[in-house]
């Protein structure tokens, strides 16, 4: 059975438009940060930025603490994460593993602790950490957004820690090894594409968190990007090309961290972990 | 470049005058001792703009001279001020000086969150012009400190008016708006960029009007916008929005009209003096080109309503640092800093004695005529919620401009207003 | 990233059940007893984060939702219990009721577009060749890993009224009313560039994954329906789709939870406006409550959006409840 050329054309056509479609906008973005503010204002968009200008840049990395927002952006959102992955993979692998009484209570617990919106719950939270004296800390911060990510974290690890066969472990304990060291040394190698896929919502969600920050640390020793690129907004209007500079600065590394490691989770999805 | 020249030099001068005052103090037994503040912080909010770089640092000196303290100023945006302010006074480290608006102020005054600062005022207010320090007063009592005011000016590109062929700034808003339709019809350039949620200077055309915008209704505060008076002033600003093709639902801040004008396409905008500074830093050519005029009002006599937009300094009650916060004031609301402040802004000073910094100043020039009879918004305590985003008042610009007539557009945002006006506190 | 599914996949459950059921051998039993406690102890760390960090602010803003705190309190630390007024008031006034029909539409609109356009792309992946896929699945990536801040912001460009990039494509396509159009004027057009922007951001999930999915389905199972005289329509509803089921449901899930509290993009795309008709209910929780320093009101309505997110997705709870149920063998 031969398909026509045009069945055989719209698939390609259509994949050509929708990867336009889907790349401009982060395109548009860097190439904005790229252009001089004469091209950025101008009545007929400069399609392509032929006189580069590293001006948005300098005024956007220029802001006072700005180094200090990066490192603090790092900390947290990595700590968080850590933690999330170490204390999820534990429970992770209680409900996938185990059977013991209350499973599908603890399951459905986290599938809700998932919903919370936490946006609406910011005054609470604030008046919490104001309590207990540990406004402008990074603390508070870290530990909260371990929290909004571990839910997800856990349920998603249940079902990685599924898909490894039961076999090899089975077979290392019969070698010998306690169940601890079959887990460290069988399961945990097998994880790690999952570890790192499910990991990528993490650092998604800790990198953007916004509301939370604003609240709880005036002080900009303690603040993070995302207030950095807002403020922006604010303070310059809508000086789009500082302010795509700085977006695309702070997308950089979520964009490369996230081709980095959804090879291998894709590769880890398609070893079966999807499925269903 | 002159500019900041000279005013180097005057901080010279200011320098060695006061360490020769710091010197008295000490001997004449300052009540904390010698350095009996040493090792302290004061902590200072500042709004985005209010105080050039120069100031801070002419008063962070003379402060850290006489007290042996420290000062850090931290500037602050006005978007979302006000929720920032409120969890911060609640906090154990508040800000121990800040800057708060005006209209703003009554609001704060109420929460308990400002401290008293009676004694101040009679030590160094005596002079502070009265309908200057109204704001700071709330039930009979001193919350805050005057500090420095302004009004809203036409800044317009020289180039394209004379371009126009217009050899006169305008006398009245006829004439303005002649000037701006031939800007229109002789030039590519836009007449004037006029947002459609400028609602400072519609405030001021409403003072022009003479309109309240909020009238009493038994013991609570309503909208007063159905007034034929407010509708009067809109239809001022429709008229002249028009001519402009900025967006309707955007204020001046979105984007910043000074970068839009600074591109010099555009024959004028309304604003502050120092917005300028915004345009110049877009383009530098622009600078040249600059000149400021008087809004001009409906006859040649009497220019414009205005708002007088102003900031008071108050001190945090639950600053740990009382004394010292009010020595900062006494430092900052000196003759001498307060008199620099307005020198460098074209600001009004909080006293009458210190206008004379303004001499000479091209944009306190423009500004002066007006603020006579400028005005502000309610001076209540309820004022501080309508301010907050949505404001409806922006939406009533809106709604106005995009074809709703003003008392169907008074109509649509009146429970909102109502609302933000009878908030429980 | 991936999607948990409402259960584990079934091949390592029926394991479980086997050695269950089965004859276990000494040893494996002697493990067991001691190791009794073991899953409880795994998931201690979980569950203390989860009271600590979640169980207590809820339980805060319960509690602040029967308070009158606005600036005065909260600056002076005063308790002022209030009762149910703050639930009173929000109840009986038109806004609520108007903006949770509203936040429900929304999501209702939001997820459909997602999660058929993301089931479509998805499929088309798995259509195109090796080169063709692989640029559609970066494009993907791309969009997918946008930080919501960093793309809220770009669109606002896209959108721009002066100098935004669609406007002038639609005015040379030759809808010259589109110039110099306010995107943010109105409500639809506002909800417009908020649903572009979700949607945008959200294809790339569930196509992705749907993606990987399918390439799980043994062939084994197409090459049987196709014996059976299945056509290619056929075997897609027989095959494709049953087999896709849960994973449908579980995504559903999730988006629905992120549509629904799709905060920061519709906040930052117009705050919620013009006149306030774009605020969905986590905005509308926001505004009244921080924005209107009127905080007791705005826990009340925080406590009133958990409930209907609870009552959106509890028909999903439910079929996980009597999943978990028949695996346990109960």
């Amino acid at each position: 059975m031969k398909r026509s050329l045009f069945g055989r054309l719209w698939p390609n056509v259509t994949a050509v438009v929708l990867f336009i479609g889907f790349v401009f906008p982060v395109y548009w973005m860097f190439a904005t940060a790229f252009k001089p503010t004469g091209d950025i204002i101008s009545e007929d968009p400069v399609w392509f930025p032929t006189d580069i200008t590293f001006e948005h840049f300098k005024r956007a990395t220029g802001v006072d603490h700005f180094w200090t927002y990066v490192s603090n952006s790092l900390i947290v959102t990595f700590c968080a994460v850590a933690f999330a992955l170490v204390i999820a993979l534990a429970g992770s692998f209680a409900l996938a593993r185990m059977r013991f009484k209350g499973r599908r209570g603890f399951v459905i617990g986290f599938m809700l602790a998932q919903m919370a919106p936490w946006e609406v719950m910011i005054i609470a939270m604030y008046m919490i950490v104001r309590d207990a004296s540990m406004l402008n800390s990074l603390v508070p911060l870290t530990v909260f957004y371990m929290m909004m990510i571990l839910p997800f974290t856990i349920l998603t690890l249940r079902g990685f820690v599924a898909a490894v066969p039961r076999e090899l472990e089975e077979a290392a304990m019969v070698d010998g090894c306690s169940r601890a060291q079959a887990f460290r040394k069988v399961i945990l190698p097998l994880l790690a594409p999952g570890l790192m896929s499910t990991s990528l919502f993490g650092f998604i969600t800790a990198w953007n968190e916004f509301p939370l920050v604003l609240v709880l640390n005036k002080e900009t020793e303690a603040q993070t990007l995302p207030l950095w690129l807002s403020s922006f907004q604010t303070a310059f209007g809508n000086d789009w090309g500082a302010t795509m500079a700085a977006s695309s600065l702070f997308a950089i590394p979520i964009l490369i961290l996230f081709v980095f490691l959804q090879r291998r989770a894709v590769s880890g999805l398609t070893a079966g972990a999807v499925k269903g | 470049m002159k500019r900041k020249l000279i005013s180097a030099i005057g901080v010279a001068g200011m320098m060695i005058s006061l360490a020769a005052c710091g010197g008295d103090n000490g001997d004449g037994g300052n009540k904390a001792g010698a350095d009996g503040y040493a090792g302290q912080t004061l902590t200072v909010w500042v709004m985005d703009g209010s105080s050039p770089d120069q100031w801070q640092k002419d008063v962070q000196a003379a402060f850290e001279k006489q007290t042996k303290a420290k000062v850090k100023f931290e500037v602050q945006q006005w978007n979302g001020i006000q929720q920032k302010l409120t969890t911060a006074l609640s906090e154990e480290n508040p800000p121990d000086v800040f800057e708060i608006g005006n209209t703003q102020t009554p609001a704060y005054a109420k929460t308990g969150g400002l401290a008293d600062l009676a004694d101040l005022k009679s030590e160094i207010g005596a002079d502070w012009t009265e309908s200057l320090n109204e704001s700071s007063i709330y039930d009979g009592k001193q919350y805050a400190a005057p500090w420095y005011f302004a009004n809203r000016v036409v800044l317009y590109n020289k180039k394209i008016w004379a371009e126009a062929g217009i050899k006169d700034t305008p006398k009245t808003r006829d004439e303005f708006y002649a000037d701006l339709k031939q800007i229109g019809e002789k030039t590519d350039a836009e007449p004037i960029y006029l947002p459609g949620q400028n609602w400072y200077h519609f405030v001021g055309l409403t003072i022009g009007e003479g309109a309240e915008l909020v009238k009493k209704d038994g013991d609570k505060y309503v909208s007063n916008l159905a007034d034929p008076k407010v509708a009067a002033a809109m239809e001022t600003y429709k008229k002249f929005q028009a001519l402009s093709k900025a967006p309707k639902d955007k204020d001046e801040a979105t984007p910043q009209q000074g970068e839009v004008f600074g591109k010099g396409n555009v024959g004028a905008f309304i604003g502050m003096g120092w917005e300028a500074g915004i345009a110049i830093e877009a383009n530098k050519k622009i600078e040249k080109e600059i000149g400021y005029f008087t809004i001009p009002g409906a006859t040649a006599d009497k220019p414009e309503g205005v708002f007088l937009g102003g900031s008071n300094l108050a001190v945090a009650a639950g600053s740990e640092k009382q004394e010292l916060a009010k020595e900062f004031l006494k430092i900052a609301l000196s003759d001498k800093y307060e008199g620099e402040l307005a020198k460098l802004n074209g600001v009004i000073p909080n006293k009458e004695s210190l206008q004379t910094n303004l001499k000479g100043n091209v944009v306190a020039e423009a500004a002066a005529p007006a603020a006579a009879g400028g005005g502000t918004t309610p001076l209540i305590p309820e004022w501080a919620a309508v301010e907050n985003a949505p404001n409806p008042i922006k939406t009533y610009m809106t709604a106005v401009l995009n074809g709703k007539s003003p008392a169907e557009a008074a109509k649509q945002v009146e429970d909102e207003f109502n609302k933000r006006l009878s908030q429980q506190q | 990233m991936t999607v948990q599914t409402e259960r584990p996949p079934s091949g390592p459950v029926d394991v479980t059940k086997r050695d269950e059921s089965g004859p276990a051998g000494p040893r494996r039993r002697a493990a067991s007893r001691a190791g009794a406690l073991t899953p409880y102890l795994l998931l201690l760390p979980a569950c203390v984060a989860t009271v600590l960090l979640l169980g207590w602010p809820l339980l805060k803003d319960v509690l602040l939702s029967f308070q009158n705190l606005n600036m005065a309190q909260l600056i002076q630390h005063v308790t002022e219990w209030n009762g149910v007024d703050n639930y009173k008031e929000v109840l009986t006034g038109e806004d609520f009721w108007r903006v949770t029909l509203r936040s429900i539409l929304f999501t209702a609109v939001n997820v459909a577009l997602i999660m058929v356009a993301g089931a479509l792309v998805g499929l088309l992946l798995a259509r195109l060749g090796r080169r063709m896929r692989v640029m559609l699945m970066v494009g993907l990536v791309l969009a997918w890993a946008m930080p919501v801040v960093a793309a809220t912001t770009v669109y606002q460009w896209l959108f721009a009224q002066r100098f935004g990039v669609v406007n002038w494509v639609l005015d040379k396509l030759g809808w010259h009313s589109m110039a110099d159009y306010s995107w943010t004027s109105s409500q639809m057009s506002t909800f417009f560039v908020v649903t572009v922007l979700i949607v945008w951001q959200s294809i790339p999930f569930v196509a992705i994954n749907l993606y990987a999915a399918t390439t799980t389905i043994p062939s084994e199972l197409y090459e049987a329906a196709a014996l059976d005289g299945a056509g290619g329509w056929k075997s897609f509803t027989t095959v494709t789709l049953p087999f896709l089921r849960p994973f449908l449901y579980a995504t559903t899930f999730l988006e629905i939870i992120w549509v629904f509290k799709a905060f920061v993009q519709v906040f930052t795309i117009n705050g919620g406006g013009p006149d306030r008709l774009t605020e969905i209910l986590p905005v509308y929780a926001y505004i009244e409550g921080v924005g209107n320093q009127h905080y007791g009101m705005g826990a009340a309505i925080a406590v009133l959006t958990i409930l209907i997110l609870l009552g959106l997705t509890a028909y999903y709870l439910r079929i996980v409840l009597k999943r978990e149920e028949e695996e346990a063998g109960l």
